[in-house]
């Protein structure tokens, strides 16, 4: 399987499982299929069914409510971060096909992001062995000569033999003969013991260490080497991001003029002013007329109807402003110049869902009210097509 | 017009940039703006003692980190300096070298070093303009930077197939033009043949508004060292590039205005009108050699280029059909790539004078236009609607326009 990043694609949806967050999928009911095109590639679909999750290898991308489709490469470096999502997606190195808004809110909600674990290379008792002989240091070995035998047990199970003598130490597998000391233990045991992450006294006091012959030797045979270090084990520079999250509650004063533009609402009435000098509609309404720079004090009532000069189809969900959560799309503000405006004075609000399919410029529409209006933005729900 | 008139000459002789990214987690702000700053030090061959003062900017509500400056100021050197914050939202950029050419041509400073940042990844960009809408009223149906109604009226004016045609030729336009740039965030190596799919299948944001249409969000620094007439004259490092002038318009503040059933008159227009007025040009297109323009995206881009040139019906789709806007066209607009390309939004709109300084002195690099570069225009944007533009000149033979 090849590697992107340090991961396959593979490797994503063998992890999918583990990184799924089943409360945060509770009322979501979705198939997404994900293709992964060239070298290290593949199809799967993930089945996300109220807190349940199935991800499965297939052969063709059926039903699915949404499919991912890119490079293996681009797959993993999006995943992974190392590519930026959005730029993979305008560069169409990444489509997406139904609905984008799955990879931006969904997905990150339910799971937790796939990362690659630094495949640490497992060491090996016979790795630290063979390097024994470099780490030799004779002068504290003089006159000595010894055979340590060690006989390593569990899977990585092997048998080798350190030989001092004569100022030299040769490392072989197998046991010597004539050993002065032997030392059985699982292999785990011996790595641990050189890396310093297993304590050899402990290990002996606990039984996992059994010497047999002379115990001094087995104590002594420290002193003729240099402390071994895993070349992979160096600590890599950390990058540390700090994550900040802050919410605000504010207070605006709404002044005079908007004031009654808001206890109008409350009236389920829009009520503009109109400028004394040239006779300009403002809604909301402005404290001044900017043009003729003079205090604008008449009230008007505009609307309630109007017509739609200009549209926006929102498919992009953006975060409501009031509360910070991902808007539902499509959604669509629309502008309306009011009955009774200016030509130039238009109004914006949000559409109604329904009519977003049939909105055009031209159409007429008109604001349906909450219930019990307080005097906010709230009190209209939206415009909707008048017919 | 009332007469308009500089107490001295001011002229551009230092310009740093970082690469502009989407990932900059490998620096902090101080370090991402000291690296803008030595370039544009090292681009001037001056050292920080030479600099009498500093105007900075940024948009705060983008970090959310009040006074960026004062942490910023062991990256800028401004300690024991005179210093100035600006920030006009996405004008912010020129607006710090409009007020550096004010201060050295006031003659309160010989040297003044102008920098604007940001970096978006730190926060969050639509949450951050968002917020920047009148909160008594616009707050709730606001859409952040997106809107697709560029793309609508120049679909009902042109036809769809044109109107789109044209939009994703300037899109694939741009890409070619970054992937010339080294510093500039997005290239994607886009080709003329893939413009017919990417117009149909790019996602859509808003209306026809598509992802590949759209401007990125960018991490990355500007740095620019301003100088008088009498110091810029004794320097043999680099050829001066001269201000000759500048001009800030905004509008009466209500987004729904733009669309009301007559159209007002666009601030790039009117500022556009004015400017060349009050320099004495009378055609823009034949005077300017290049313009940077800040192109936030595709369909407004196309829009705007009517405005900023004072063209009528569909000459500027006509001119980008012709290829005049290619980087070796008559017109050649954002050899950089511009905002499409790299949008760190506090250095966005210095970028762009910064480019056509560096067109000006023939030092941009892999794409730097072939022919000679004399006067150059250069534009930013804001918010809801506002303009910034400025014209560059390499000699400095401009003739005094008498407004009396």
């Amino acid at each position: 399987m090849t590697e992107y990043y340090g991961a396959t694609v593979v490797d994503i949806f063998d992890t999918m499982p583990k990184r799924f967050k089943p409360e945060e999928a509770k009322d979501v009911d979705i198939l997404i299929g994900y293709e992964a095109t060239g070298e290290g590639g593949g199809m799967w679909t993930a089945h996300i069914k109220h807190g349940t999750l199935t991800v499965s290898k297939v052969n063709e991308l059926k039903g699915c409510k949404t499919t991912i489709h890119a490079h293996a490469e681009t797959f993993l470096g999006v995943t992974l971060g190392k590519i930026t999502a959005i730029d993979a997606l305008t560069s169409q190195k990444l489509r997406v096909v139904g609905d984008i808004r799955f990879l931006m809110t969904l997905l990150p909600k339910v799971f937790v992001p796939f990362t690659v674990i630094p495949k640490k290379k497992v060491l090996k008792a016979r790795d630290i062995l063979v390097t024994m002989e470099s780490l030799f240091r004779p002068e504290r070995a003089e006159g000595v000569t010894m055979n340590v035998g060690y006989d390593l047990t569990g899977p990585d199970c092997c048998q080798w033999s350190l030989q001092i003598k004569d100022g030299k130490c040769k490392v072989r597998e197998g046991f010597a003969e004539e050993l002065t000391v032997k030392l059985t233990m699982n292999a785990s045991v011996y790595t641990g013991m050189m890396t310093g992450t297993i304590d050899g006294a402990s290990a002996f006091t606990s039984g996992q260490v059994k010497i047999e012959g002379d115990m001094m030797a087995a104590v002594a045979t420290a002193r003729y080497f240099h402390k071994y270090t895993d070349p992979d084990a160096k600590e890599a520079e950390e990058l540390i991001c700090l994550r900040v999250t802050n919410s605000i509650e504010q207070r605006f004063a709404s002044g005079p003029v908007m004031g009654k533009w808001f206890a109008g609402l409350r009236e389920k009435k829009f009520l503009g002013n109109k400028c004394p000098e040239c006779s300009r509609t403002q809604i909301p309404p402005r404290e001044i007329c900017a043009i003729c720079r003079i205090r604008v004090n008449e009230f008007v009532e505009l609307g309630p109807k109007g017509t739609v000069t200009n549209y926006d189809i929102v498919y992009f969900a953006s975060p409501d402003p009031l509360t910070g959560a991902v808007r539902d799309t499509p959604y669509a503000p629309i502008y309306i110049v009011l009955d009774g405006s200016s030509e130039r004075e238009a109004f914006a609000f949000e559409l109604k869902k329904e009519d977003i399919s049939r909105i055009n410029v031209g159409a007429r529409v008109r604001p349906v009210w909450t219930e019990n209006p307080v005097g906010s933005f709230k009190d209209v729900l939206y415009f909707e097509l008048d017919q | 017009m009332k007469k308009h008139q500089k107490n001295r000459n001011v002229a551009i002789i230092g310009i740093g940039q970082t690469i502009m990214s989407s990932h900059k987690e490998d620096q902090n702000q101080v370090e991402m703006v000291q690296e803008a700053v030595i370039n544009a030090l090292q681009d001037a061959n001056l050292s920080i003692n030479d600099i009498d003062c500093i105007v900075h900017g940024n948009m705060e509500l983008f970090e959310m980190q009040f006074a960026p400056n004062l942490w910023h100021s062991l990256g800028t050197g401004s300690r024991g300096k005179d210093e100035y914050r600006i920030t006009t939202g996405g004008t912010t950029g020129m607006t710090l070298v409009c007020a550096a050419d004010n201060l050295v041509a006031s003659g309160l400073y010989d040297t003044v070093l102008a920098i604007g940042m940001e970096k978006l990844q730190e926060g969050n960009t639509t949450g951050g303009i968002t917020n920047m809408a009148d909160p008594l009223w616009f707050r709730n149906i606001q859409t952040g930077a997106l809107t697709g109604t560029a793309a609508t009226e120049m679909i009902n004016e042109f036809g769809e197939e044109r109107a789109k045609r044209a939009a994703i030729k300037y899109r694939i336009m741009m890409d070619k033009h970054a992937v010339l740039n080294p510093r500039a965030h997005r290239r994607f190596g886009l080709e003329y043949e893939q413009a017919e799919e990417l117009a149909a299948t790019s996602p859509q944001l808003v209306g026809e508004l598509r992802l590949i249409h759209m401007c990125s969000q960018s991490d990355g620094a500007c740095a620019m060292i301003l100088t008088s007439e009498e110091k810029a004259k004794k320097r043999t490092h680099k050829p001066p590039v001269w201000i000759r002038d500048h001009m800030q318009t905004h509008r009466e503040e209500t987004i729904p205005n733009l669309f009301g059933h007559v159209k007002p008159e666009l601030t790039h227009h009117y500022c556009a009108r004015k400017l060349y007025e009050r320099n004495g040009i009378t055609n823009p297109v034949e005077y300017f050699d290049v313009f940077e323009m800040y192109d936030p995206s595709a369909w407004w881009a196309l829009e705007w280029l009517r405005e900023f040139f004072l063209l009528k019906g569909d000459e500027h789709i006509n001119m980008l059909e012709r290829g005049d806007f290619d980087l070796d066209g008559k017109i050649p607009i954002n050899p950089s790539g511009g905002v499409i390309a790299s949008n760190p939004i506090g250095a966005t709109a210095m970028l762009r004078p910064a480019e056509a300084a560096l067109q000006i002195r023939g030092d941009a690099g892999a794409h730097q236009i072939k022919k000679e570069v004399k006067h150059a225009l250069a534009s930013g944007f804001g918010g809801t609607y506002w303009t910034t533009l400025m014209i560059l000149e390499k000699d400095l033979n401009w003739q005094e326009v008498d407004n009396d």
